[in-house]
């Protein structure tokens, strides 16, 4: 296994380094503290919840090759759900603004997913211009209506809660966070090892082949797009307490496409990826943006050139494996001993 | 249906296919059946149609014209993935296996495919597949390249991994697009045996050019020419046949 694994990282093996960040992210905000940057624990929550959002946009794109540019959308709409339901309702207990924004995530995924896969074959493309038009009309239809806050967003939105304690900000929340993100970590883990994962793989690189073993690639889209919806949406709303408001660019375009120079930087498919291009962009990004706002669109266009022209695969993505001098022995074997035989044995002509 | 008990339908009968592509006439009226425990070959030359009907039938293309049917069911307008759940299986001409999983997961995708989501995400029948899996490695000599990914594989290995993967998705018909394509007369010789054995749970309908190959394994042979068949009938009759002759044993 590990020797035919070479050259190879995906999803499967991101467990451990994943596992790894998670042990670092434990012992943080004591060490960040005796550093002096307790003000880094903040940005450590924030990177967090946006941390659940590049997963599930690593697992529609990366890991079942779903194209999808509107992924802030169902991170948006848990954050507008949430942020009404505690500002109103006074609904501000984590876990269940957790279920919610899973909820509301997972409803909206099933409609849109509905509309982008059945009926017609589409392909990638289709599926990207559609989930981009769609995150352009909800931020401006976000925008433009009155009863969600228009242009100024939910402001005001009441902390975190978690039964009857109020989490306050910096390691309460850091390590409250840090727990529903290890569960998210752990599920995807799963779910990419499973043999549903597999079958996410085979309707990413073949789709057609897929349906040819009888697998119905419609579904097994629908299902992954739900799934990863309601992740999204369980991060908008975790967004909404932790930042205490929503505003339209949380569901535009700007937001999607962020989250996919995460992944491409990152390495699609790789689980662990996304979160370290995450970590590279916002959290390091943001300081130099901080420094030089002028400089830093250009190192960062810069930085996406690189990637997609000298690591395609992302940071730590799939190398493309060479192929094995036995195999070019043996297919040198095979032709050798096809034209020794005669009667047209290798020369196989299209139908 | 209600002859059945007398004569048995066949596994899979294509009826009368017309397959027009703008003003190209593919298929004109061709038809096929295979009984189960049958072996059937389609030949023709070049442009005579046959990948069209195998694709027609796989539904791969739609047909104008026709009906397909599958143990007697009709899955003329059904999506492949349906056609595939209803006992059709296929193997592509190149063989189309997942280069970057490994030999035994291209294996469990078949053999799991018929598992509800439910289950597949919960991997509840992944010890269940083993046995198998690992009867299929052991009867295509693929044991040892068990965790092996499927690109590492020799070319005629990767063919037998694909015919493999369509016999574990216990097919009731078997469609087979030039088999032996590109391999050596020993990897043919060994792939004509595994096709005989599979005969013993399902019909096969083979496409191929190479009629030596064809002439020792199959039942009964289609001619096609142009679209349309021209004949039907054992190896010694195909070949005895003069427009058979005349259209096609005289260009090999």
């Amino acid at each position: 296994m590990r020797l035919s694994l070479r050259g190879q990282f995906d999803a499967r093996s991101g467990g451990r380094p994943v596992a790894l960040l998670i042990g670092i992210l434990v012992v943080a905000p004591p060490v960040l503290a005796v550093l002096g940057l307790e003000y880094y624990t903040i940005v450590l929550c924030q990177a967090l919840i946006l941390g659940i959002l590049a997963t599930s946009a690593d697992i529609a794109w990366g890991s079942t090759g779903i194209f999808t540019l509107g992924q802030a959308v169902f991170f948006g709409i848990g954050g507008y759900v949430v942020g009404e339901l505690a500002k109103n309702l006074g609904v501000t207990d984590v876990v269940l603004a957790s279920i919610i924004g899973l909820a509301a995530g997972a409803l909206a995924g099933a409609l849109v997913g509905l509309f982008l896969f059945v009926g017609s074959r589409v392909g990638e493309l289709y599926v990207g211009l559609v989930t981009l038009a769609l995150a352009f009309g909800m931020e401006r239809l976000a925008t433009g209506w009155d009863l969600i806050g228009s242009y100024n967003g939910i402001p005001g939105v009441p902390g975190p809660t978690l039964g009857p304690i109020v989490l306050e900000y910096g390691w309460p929340q850091f390590y409250v966070l840090l727990a529903i993100f290890t569960l998210v970590m752990l599920g995807a883990y799963r779910l990419n090892r499973s043999q549903f994962g597999l079958v996410m793989r085979a309707v990413r690189d073949d789709g057609e082949r897929a349906e040819f073993l009888g697998y119905r690639r419609t579904t097994v889209q629908i299902t992954v797009f739900t799934i990863t919806s309601a992740l999204a949406g369980m991060a908008g709303g975790l967004y909404a307490l932790e930042q205490g408001f929503v505003s339209p660019s949380l569901l535009g375009t700007t937001l999607s496409t962020q989250v996919l120079l995460w992944v491409v930087l990152g390495g699609r498919g790789t689980l662990v990826g996304p979160l370290l291009g995450l970590g590279l962009v916002w959290v390091v990004g943001g300081r130099i943006a901080e420094i030089t706002p002028q400089l830093w669109p250009i190192i960062l266009g810069a930085l996406l050139l690189g990637t997609i022209l000298f690591l395609p695969g992302g940071l730590i993505g799939r190398r493309v494996v060479k192929r094995s001098p036995r195999v070019a022995v043996a297919a040198a074997a095979t032709s050798g001993a096809g034209s020794g035989s005669g009667a047209g044995s290798s020369e196989a002509s299209h139908d | 249906m209600t002859e059945r008990a007398a004569v048995p339908a066949p596994v899979l009968e294509a009826r009368d296919i017309r397959k027009v592509f703008g003003t190209l006439v593919a298929l004109d009226g061709a038809g096929v059946s295979v009984g189960a425990g049958e072996i059937v070959g389609l030949i023709g030359p070049n442009g005579s149609g046959k990948s069209t009907l195998l694709h027609v039938i796989s539904g791969r293309t739609s047909a104008t014209g026709g009906a397909v049917l599958l143990g007697g069911r009709d899955v003329t307008h059904a999506k492949p993935a349906e056609r595939i759940r209803a006992g059709l299986s296929i193997k592509f001409q190149l063989a189309r296996v997942y280069l970057d999983q490994t030999v035994a997961d291209n294996l469990l995708l078949a053999v799991q495919s018929r598992t509800g989501l439910g289950s597949l995400i919960l991997s509840r029948t992944r010890a269940a597949a083993q046995a198998p899996i690992d009867e299929l490695l052991a009867q295509f000599h693929l044991t040892e390249q068990r965790d092996m990914l499927a690109r590492e594989l020799s070319h005629g290995e990767q063919q037998w991994l694909e015919i493999a993967m369509a016999l574990a998705v216990e097919p009731s018909m078997l469609l087979l697009d030039e088999p032996t394509a590109g391999m050596s007369h020993e990897e043919r010789a060994a792939t004509g045996e595994r096709i005989r054995a599979a005969r013993a749970r399902c019909g096969v309908l083979i496409v191929e050019h190479d009629l030596d190959f064809i002439r020792g394994l199959c039942d009964r042979i289609t001619v096609l020419h142009q679209g349309k068949i021209i004949a039907t009938g054992t190896p010694a009759e195909i070949e005895a046949d003069p427009r058979v002759q005349e259209v096609y044993l005289t260009r090999v």
